[in-house]
């Protein structure tokens, strides 16, 4: 394997700002074929204008090709790799060791990216949104959860940039940053507990115009439909089962009420 | 509805659109949001959340990663908040919720569809991605932002379709009862599909008794309630 070079002061980011603004379009050309790739290359390209630009084979166009190039990762942690792959191109690292660098980061920021943000800080924060709204808290528990959502989102997107820019080719050590580790590691408890609180106290808001006999069926139907979705996962998602059992519900009101 | 107000969902329900997965990402695609939002356009507050809550549990079903193909449920809500407030009282609830289930799904497909596309326009481009000339590369990406932006307008006007065409229809059609058992099938999903995705999301490790926890406080202050 090749011993990466040794990281040359950092020099300050070229067009820092335009590079995070466009990192929040990252997915807007979502394929199959290059997934975020080409969002990829359009936030990275400001980072590369300080590159020598002359002719059709420059460093410049030869490192705007290869930015949107396939990547795929969490769109949130996406500028790790832009920042470290720019950083990288300033600092003369060879091609290959650019493309190893981007194919290797995608699996960690999207397993990162998906516990973190996916399946932890969304989710706490929706579970406890939708625990207020059933508290009574109203429209101010919505604007709440937005502004607090994204403190954490254009944090994490400016931070990510960051780390990257500053790490280049040893980006992997910003992987191994507590923010990410504890944060991973202290956002699924907090999921659980908060969506766990939420259930109950939602169930009673939606449920608080029923009288006893809607109540009963709800909590019958609710139970089966639950164990539908744990045992039949994929082929009984919550689409199907709301179509189905509306469908149901207009037959039956339809035939004997 | 007031052409103002379908004016306003319109372009609420586009933005909630494209805020899902091409800019920003800052959840006001989040079904809590996207609902709330419409219930106060319409001037129906209450409408909105009960409806943003629901479709916020259907969303806990789904884990938006990778290229899974999963049903839309941003610009959904919108057509199920104008199509609860048009239906009014207890019809609102369970037809709004069809309504924004039959967008949604419609919805997810379209963004099928739309990655597809830009796979061809892509792939046609490859030559011209490769020779690295950052205008075509800028070209191309806001080809895909505005494409994504036509798509979710016309995923937003389908469930304003639905909510003007639906509720003359089925108004004074359905009993009461009927009408009650629609609104019951309704809550009953999204509270299966948000128990069933959050066990997924939970796991059988240490999270779960966290999930335990969190559900035996939510039970002792719902009951507390009554």
């Amino acid at each position: 394997m090749t011993p990466l070079p040794p990281i040359p002061p950092s020099p300050p980011p070229p067009r820092f700002g335009r590079a995070l603004l466009r990192l929040f379009a990252v997915q807007g050309s979502y394929n199959y074929e290059r997934m975020l790739g080409l969002g990829v290359g359009v936030a990275e390209e400001p980072l590369l204008r300080g590159l020598p630009a002359d002719g059709a084979a420059s460093p410049y166009r030869a490192a705007v090709a290869r930015g949107a190039h396939f990547f795929n990762a969490h769109p949130y942690l996406a500028g790790l790799a832009v920042g470290a792959a720019a950083r990288a191109e300033h600092d003369g690292a060879p091609a290959e060791l650019i493309e190893r660098l981007r194919a290797a980061l995608c699996g960690p920021l999207g397993s990162i990216g998906d516990r973190l943000i996916w399946a932890g800080w969304l989710p706490l924060l929706s579970g406890l949104t939708l625990a207020a709204i059933s508290l009574g808290a109203g429209w101010t528990a919505v604007v709440v959860f937005l502004v607090v959502y994204n403190i954490g989102h254009v944090a994490l997107r400016w931070w990510a940039l960051r780390q990257g820019w500053t790490h280049g080719v040893r980006v992997a050590l910003a992987l191994h940053h507590p923010l990410l580790q504890r944060g991973a590691a202290l956002a699924g408890p907090a999921m659980a507990c908060a969506v766990g609180l939420a259930l109950p106290l939602t169930a009673h808001y939606l449920a608080s115009s029923f009288g006893a006999w809607p109540r009963a069926i709800l909590a019958t139907t609710a139970v089966l439909g639950f164990v539908a979705i744990r045992w039949l996962p994929g082929r009984v998602t919550g689409l199907r089962l709301g179509l189905g059992l509306a469908a149901v519900a207009l037959v039956v009101g339809w035939v004997w009420l | 509805m007031t052409l103002e107000a379908f004016i306003a969902l319109l372009g609420w329900g586009t933005l909630v659109g494209v805020d899902l997965v091409s800019l920003p990402q800052m959840m006001i695609a989040r079904p809590l949001v996207a609902g709330t939002v419409a219930g106060a356009i319409l001037g129906d507050l209450d409408a909105g959340l009960k409806i943003g809550v629901v479709f916020e549990l259907l969303q806990y079903d789904i884990l938006p990663v990778g290229a899974v193909r999963y049903p839309e449920y941003g610009p959904a809500t919108v057509g199920a908040v104008a199509t609860a407030h048009a239906a009014a009282g207890a019809l609102g609830l369970g037809l709004g919720t069809v309504v924004g289930l039959v967008t949604g799904l419609v919805g997810g497909i379209s963004m099928h569809l739309l990655r597809r596309i830009n796979s061809r326009i892509v792939h046609a481009a490859s030559a011209t991605l490769e020779s690295g000339d950052p205008r075509a590369l800028m070209r191309l990406h806001v080809g895909g932002v505005l494409r994504d932006g036509i798509r979710a307008a016309l995923v937003t006007g389908l469930g304003l379709a639905l909510a003007w065409s639906v509720p003359p229809h089925i108004n004074g059609v359905l009993s009461p009862r009927a009408v009650t058992l629609l609104a019951v099938a309704a809550v009953a999903s999204a509270l299966a599909a948000g128990a069933g995705g959050t066990i997924r999301l939970v796991g059988r490790g240490p999270n779960l008794a966290w999930f335990g926890a969190g559900l035996g406080g939510g039970v002792i202050v719902a009951v507390w309630l009554r």
